[in-house]
């Protein structure tokens, strides 16, 4: 058995200088002197290599893109390096705000430092959402919705008008859902604000909206395939025609279009929720000026908006970033007006009420 | 054990016979350096176990331990992270939480009776396979086969869950090839059931079974077999007469192993499990991921969960009546 | 010729190995797939997916700094669960049980858990995130399985021989590096596969603990945000031609080296 020994400590010699061999460039540039730098957080090809290439060669601020893939860990990450955080700009949905700037963790926009401001389109620049205190606090990027999505050669146009479909017995077990995401959507579609902001004061009424909610996806639970955490598991349950109809971001969705997949999406009556992307300047951010200085540069670039689009089946919030885009990617990642007319924002006002009722009815339709 | 010292003079003497490489050993042990550090550090019992026992603590204590307090220190706290401008009280609320819950006993009782199916599963596949490679294949052959057997598992747990999902979708493979051979007229759905979440973790705990068992029946000399063949042993008899008894410590340290990891499994039930098997680790990880900001429950969660596995290993290798001097003293 | 038994088992192995390769065989298939998703039917195919692998340089700085990663970790995992298992074998003094409980604690815990917690820990202590700190997680996590493996083997070391060795005066340092360790060896062996692959896919320590470089899960998981595509199929199949290739290599230069000597 010692005579193992050799070639394996050959082996682990060579692939060791094999794995250096590749790491090099990475721990050449890591030990370069201090230079300027820009601290990103976010998700994979959001930011373009040509455009990356083209920002620092015209400041000389080089920009380290650090890929996160979901928010809570994004969260959970910054709360572990609070109160030195190593992040200048980070990726946020609007809803998710709140929860971040209670516990400190970001800094609100100073809009006067960004000449490009007003290139974002006003519906999102200008909505409730982003208004905290009186502060803005994000740079809206991509746009979303909670949608209906559906397989066009099993579900109709006509059936998928409304949500009810979801709950329709012809398709027992064949649709999926991200319980948090649908219990808004639940009870809009039961006649109530989804947003909870009207029962902020009247803890009773918002306890009684939700149980209804709850008993009510419970009552349907035999329509469920699965309940499902992420985009790319939607995507692969569609291809894989395990289910034919699912409450979905629109990012995913389109992506799925835009590949020619027979699927659609659609904002049923009664209607539902939308969703905003923003960069954000983490508080304490190391590199603050060099941070407002890549983000006005994004905003004076319609090319990264594209490029967003296309990575993620989002929509666009800077209005000529659609035009580099193809009929098709156009189409998808697109709503009519009258799908629009029934969307309304995320709003995260009364989401301490809401979550305190709402993330324990999620287990309980887990465990039902 | 005294009479150590004293004979290290001689070492040089009686270790080279035996030894064709005859300069290092000799030179090491000769070296007067070494014989002073020797005689401090290893000439005792004593001496010899405080010399691993310190290292080996520290290192324990130190980062072991480090990381679990920090998790049990928030789990006794009212608010984690801190809100700004506001210090968190103890408490023992999300700890309560756990029992007034009933939502939150099913995933935990739900967990340790999978991950126990799991073990006693990945343990009757297993063993015929690790019997097979220790047992019945030529020495030269072996690392070969377990090679092969260890191939998948380089490629990451996601990308192979994935590659499940293409396996049993409604429109998989083995659906495309159930249909074709006319053997069903309609895709079944092994999807988001108990079968596709045991083939997915299977995939992950087999490994772990393997190779324990593996070491453990290695190392069972073959003339015990021949010698019990001899004596007139049926190929049954041997079996659980020899080999089966001396394979117990690989199967003890795969069962422990096997259990202890398949109760924090996250990822692939959470993938492949339909909407009624939610797991507990799946429930801590909500509390991580879905919900940010409640780390003192997702923290008092864990705790529980850690300690429940922890008796439950403790009982069944006290259950298994293993002799002191291996596993657990 | 062969018994029944034999054939059973041999009918047995081959059987599983075809549910551990099958799924494989689908990922390496769906890298050919021309298309932005992985699934049935494939309407058309393409080898760009794998040509790409091999001209972004972030894949492979990604591998190669995994690989990294994954061989220190888990060269300092077997010193040190090693010296573990040789402290707690034949060690016999009061609270054994609770220091054994202590050493097997990082393998429990869940990954999320562990991984912040480790972040606040990390931060207590001093070391910055980045490459040291994902070792550091990565040999915390391994060292119980390292361990466990040893102790099972260590079990079994037949005291006639460390007595023989001691006899011929080799004192317990000597005694230890030549007949305690490579009787280890194959547990040893196992093991450092063993904590290579739990490395090489860990996600969720190289994240929180992790700097701007990322590893190739880290990697992967960010791409699998816009979906399940070939491209990641790709990489992933030459992740795995590399290493086995690698595999096989070293199994045939242990059997060369045996032939040659024997």
């Amino acid at each position: 058995m010692q005579k193992l020994l050799t070639p394996r400590r050959t082996i682990l010699k060579s692939a060791g200088l094999a794995a250096g061999a590749l790491a090099m460039p990475n721990i050449i540039r890591s030990a370069r002197a201090q230079e300027k730098v820009v601290n990103v957080w976010t998700y994979a090809n959001f930011i373009p290599d040509d455009f990356k290439a083209k920002f620092e060669n015209d400041t000389g601020i080089r920009i380290q893109i650090r890929l996160v893939d979901d928010q809570g860990k994004a969260f959970n990450l910054l709360t572990a390096e609070q109160p030195n955080p190593s992040v200048d700009i980070l990726t946020i949905a609007g809803h998710r705000f709140s929860q971040f700037i209670t516990s400190g963790l970001l800094e609100a926009i100073d809009t006067d430092r960004l000449s490009n401001w007003n290139i974002i389109n006003p519906v999102y620049r200008d909505s409730d959402w982003i208004l905290i205190d009186g502060q803005k606090w994000g740079v809206p990027i991509l746009a979303g919705a909670e949608g209906l999505a559906y397989n066009t050669e099993v579900v109709t146009p006509e059936e998928a008008e409304s949500w009810d479909v979801m709950f329709d017995p012809k398709y027992e077990g064949q649709t999926a859902y991200i319980i948090q995401d649908f219990m808004s959507v639940t009870m809009l579609y039961l006649g109530y604000d989804g947003n909870m902001v009207e029962y902020k004061d009247d803890p009773e009424k918002a306890k009684a909206v939700v149980a209804e909610a709850r008993d009510f996806l419970i009552k349907h639970k035999s329509q469920v395939r699965k309940f499902y955490d992420g985009g790319a598991e939607v995507q692969q349950m569609f291809i894989n025609q395990d289910i034919v109809l699912a409450q979905a971001w629109s990012g995913p969705i389109s992506k799925l279009i835009m590949d020619g997949f027979p699927v659609a999406l659609t904002i049923p009556k009664p209607g539902s929720y939308g969703f905003v992307y923003n960069f954000n300047i983490a508080k304490n951010a190391p590199n603050a000026d060099n941070a407002y200085q890549l983000l006005n540069a994004i905003l004076g670039s319609p090319e990264v908006g594209t490029a967003m689009t296309r990575s993620s089946g989002y929509l666009s919030t800077i209005d000529g970033a659609a035009d580099g885009l193809n009929d098709l990617e156009r189409r998808a990642s697109s709503l009519s007006q009258e799908e629009l007319s029934r969307l309304t924002f995320f709003n995260t006002e009364a989401d301490q009420l809401k979550y305190s009722l709402v993330d324990p009815a999620v287990e309980e339709i887990k465990a039902a | 054990m005294a009479t150590t010292s004293e004979r290290t003079g001689n070492d040089a003497a009686l270790i080279r016979p035996q030894d064709g490489t005859r300069g290092f050993w000799t030179r090491l042990t000769g070296n007067p350096a070494y014989q002073r550090a020797s005689d401090l550090l290893l000439s005792s019992d004593r001496r010899r176990f405080w010399l691993l026992a310190v290292p080996a603590l520290i290192w324990m204590f130190g980062t072991h331990l480090g990381p679990i307090l920090t998790m049990i220190r928030i789990s006794f706290l009212d608010s984690y992270p801190p809100t700004a401008g506001r210090v968190p009280d103890v408490t023992l609320e999300n700890y309560l939480l756990f029992f007034q819950a009933p939502n939150y006993i099913t995933p935990f009782v739900r967990t340790f009776v999978y991950s126990t199916c799991y073990t006693l599963l990945t343990l009757s596949l297993m063993y015929p396979i690790a019997y097979f490679l220790a047992k019945k294949l030529r020495p030269s052959r072996q690392m070969l086969f377990l090679l092969l057997l260890l191939v998948p598992f380089w490629v990451g747990e996601i990308v192979r869950t994935y590659a499940i999902m293409i396996l049993l979708g409604n429109r998989g493979f083995l659906n495309i090839v159930l249909m074709g051979l006319g053997l069903t007229s309609r895709p079944i759905p092994f999807m988001y059931t108990g079968f596709s979440l045991g083939m997915g973790l299977v995939y992950l705990t087999s490994l772990y079974m393997l190779l324990p068992l593996y070491a453990s029946l290695e190392k069972i000399p073959r003339n015990y077999l021949e010698a019990a063949a001899d004596l007139g042993a049926g190929s049954w008899t041997r079996f659980r007469r020899v080999t089966l008894p001396l394979s117990k410590d690989g199967i003890a340290s795969g069962c422990v192993l096997v259990f202890l990891i398949s109760t924090g499994y996250y990822a692939t039930p959470v993938l492949l499990g339909g909407p009624s098997t939610t797991v507990f680790a799946e429930t801590i990880a909500g509390f991580f991921h879905v919900a940010g900001d409640k780390w003192p429950e997702g923290a008092a969660f864990s705790t529980i969960m850690l300690l429940a596995s922890l008796v439950t290993v403790g009982l069944f290798l006290r259950l298994l009546g293993r002799r002191r001097g291996s596993l657990l003293g | 010729m062969m018994r029944p038994s034999q054939i059973a088992l041999t009918t047995f192995y081959w059987a599983f190995i075809v549910y551990l390769f099958l799924p494989l065989a689908l990922m390496v298939v769906m890298g050919f797939k021309d298309s932005n998703f992985i699934g049935f039917p494939i309407n058309a195919w393409t080898t760009r997916w794998y040509v790409q692998v091999f001209q972004d340089t972030a894949v492979l700085q990604a591998f190669g700094y995994t690989l990294l990663i994954s061989i220190a970790s888990t060269a300092l995992s077997l010193v040190i669960g090693t010296w573990c298992a040789v402290f707690l074998g034949p060690a016999r003094f009061w609270g054994r049980a609770l220091v054994f409980a202590v050493m097997c604690l990082p393998a429990v815990i869940p990954g999320v858990i562990s991984a912040i917690s480790m972040r606040i820990f990390i931060r207590a202590i001093g070391l910055d995130p980045g490459t040291g700190a994902i070792i550091l997680g990565l040999t915390i996590h391994n060292v119980p399985f390292v361990a466990l493996m040893v102790l099972s083997r260590l079990g079994a070391i037949p005291r006639s021989q460390v007595e023989a060795a001691r006899d011929l005066g080799a004192d317990s340092l000597v005694a230890f590096l030549r007949v305690t360790l490579p009787f280890l060896f194959p547990s040893l062996l196992g093991a450092s596969i063993f904590c290579m692959l739990l490395s090489f896919d860990d996600f969720v320590r190289a994240f929180f603990l992790g700097g701007y470089q990322p590893t190739l899960p880290v990697l992967i998981f960010a791409e699998l945000r816009s979906g399940m595509s070939p491209a990641i199929n790709a990489i992933s199949t030459v992740v795995l031609v590399v290493t086995a290739a690698l595999g096989l290599w070293a199994e045939r230069g242990t059997r060369r080296l045996k032939g040659t000597r024997s």
